[in-house]
């Protein structure tokens, strides 16, 4: 399983590449992720990709990445060292179809010794193929699942999936038995925003999203005692953490909180280093 | 870049929603770069950096809770900075076509270019600047067409979209325009994507690649 001193995450996409290390203290941080690599390039969607109200973020971003060559292009030349140096690394991928997935782990396989854990992204809800698209085909995925797994054997693999098209539980007891570690709860919902007349789609996060995170890490948990679950989605402060950790969490994952107050990783850190010394 | 306090020396108002925040500590900067303010909003919000009684200062159109708690609040605020790419202002004579939710920072690119500033704004301006100023739409738009901006070198654009868009038309040469443009923007250093902006060049974002950009490569 993970073992991460604090449990504390940052989320894939909201982190970028590392970008945050320079605006948090690191010490209380656990493990950074990177954002979600593709097999081909994506160069997002058309603006505009974000918009908020008081409790909530809808972004439309697209995944935009260099895709897997450029990838471990830049990985090759160093270009991600400081992370590497700073923290433990958690890598994240996606692709447009299932397929691309497994090329994806199967080009990997020499690199991933270097991150403490692979996450496969099954719930972007921003693309037009892949992302949340991928889990529809149960068996199909479920395949892929079993793929990834024989292709990367030994690596802590996290699926990250959503709460749309099927029960999250029903959909980790599908990664459970296809050997895989770790899941991550949750991808951002899909949402809408109106701008100008116009409707504009995108995925939701913030603190809206903390009683639906709740409610997934708990149903999980509820099933399966022994599958790791990162908490991702709405957790803004110290009380957000303790009460994912209540309902079952293994470790917190920020994402939207980071971009009100990077000293949040700071203050969940230190809370989540003294509960673990006074438990 | 750093994540860092400071504390309002003082805040000044320009019209009734626009204000000066006047900050006690120096931030060393370029002209161009900005600092993402924490509010009670949900993510931090960028302001360009400017100059006010040779002091550093921003500029703050009240817009909603979060901007009015910049103007209100008594606490140091929380802030990460200077972000985005300073610019490089060519030789000759400049003009700064900005509207008043900027005049921080014209009041700065004036004090080191000696450029001319023309501010526009919709409301009445509390007190006499010493620029050219024009209040309402109307007002504005004259002084535009009376205006030979083929005089000058280069000009400096901030303000709505709308505003920069209608000064990018009056100008005859739009190589030599620096407009500074909004987009919603989250984390300010170029990690989430989020503030891209469509332009001839592709899609750029104003965090990193920005915030000001050159006139001829806007869509």
């Amino acid at each position: 399983m993970l073992k991460i001193i604090p449990p504390l995450i940052i989320a894939s996409g909201v982190g970028g590449m590392g970008e945050y290390l320079s605006l948090i203290n690191k010490r209380y941080l656990g493990a950074y992720t990177l954002k979600t690599v593709t097999f081909k390039e994506k160069k997002g969607n058309l603006p505009p990709r974000m918009r908020s109200g008081d409790f909530y973020l809808l972004n439309r971003i697209g995944l935009e990445n260099p895709g897997i060559d450029a990838f471990l292009q830049k990985l090759n030349d160093g270009e991600y060292d400081e992370i590497f140096s700073n923290t433990s690394v958690i890598a994240s991928f996606g692709g447009d179809t299932l397929e691309e997935y497994i090329k994806i782990a199967e080009i990997i396989k020499p690199y991933v010794e270097r991150f403490i854990a692979v996450e496969f992204n099954f719930s972007c809800p921003n693309v037009t193929q892949g992302g949340l698209s991928t889990m529809t085909k149960r068996e199909a995925w479920m395949q892929t699942l079993l793929r990834i797994r024989k292709i990367l054997p030994d690596t802590l693999l996290s699926a990250k999936i959503g709460i749309e098209g099927c029960f999250v539980e029903k959909a980790v007891a599908d990664v459970r038995k296809s050997g895989w570690n770790c899941v991550t709860l949750l991808n951002t919902v899909r949402g809408l925003f109106i701008e100008n007349g116009h409707p504009i789609a995108g995925g939701l996060s913030g603190p809206i999203m903390k009683p639906i995170t709740l409610r997934a890490v708990y149903e999980t948990k509820k099933l399966f005692k022994d599958i790791y679950v990162i908490a991702s989605g709405g957790i803004m402060d110290e009380k957000d953490a303790e009460e994912m950790l209540i309902a079952g969490a293994d470790a917190i994952s920020l994402g939207t909180a980071l971009f009100k107050d990077p000293h949040v990783v700071e203050r969940i850190g230190r809370y989540l280093l003294k509960r673990s010394e006074n438990p | 870049m750093e994540n860092f306090s400071v504390e309002k020396q003082c805040v000044v108002k320009v019209s009734s929603d626009t204000y000066i925040v006047v900050f006690k500590e120096n931030i060393s900067h370029e002209f161009g770069q900005f600092v993402m303010i924490q509010t009670t909003s949900l993510t931090r919000k960028p302001f360009m950096l400017g100059t006010w009684e040779n002091k550093t200062a921003i500029s703050v159109q009240v817009k909603g809770h979060g901007t009015r708690n910049i103007v209100t609040c008594e606490n140091k605020l929380q802030l990460h900075g200077p972000l985005g790419k300073a610019i490089s202002i060519p030789s000759g004579k400049g003009i700064a076509v900005v509207s008043i939710s900027c005049l921080a920072a014209a009041i700065e690119l004036h004090n080191v270019t000696n450029c001319d500033v023309l501010i526009g704004s919709k409301r009445p301006i509390c007190f006499n600047l010493p620029f050219r100023q024009c209040v309402k739409d109307s007002e504005f738009s004259k002084a535009l067409k009376s205006t030979d901006f083929s005089l000058y070198d280069w000009y400096f654009i901030s303000g709505s979209r709308s505003m920069e868009n209608l000064v990018l038309k009056t100008i005859p040469n739009k190589k030599n325009a620096f407009v500074s443009m909004e987009e919603y923007m989250a984390c300010g250093i170029g990690a989430c994507k989020g503030c891209a902006i469509q332009t001839k060049a592709g899609i750029k974002h104003v965090c990193t690649d920005g915030p000001v950009f050159r006139g001829d490569i806007l869509c």
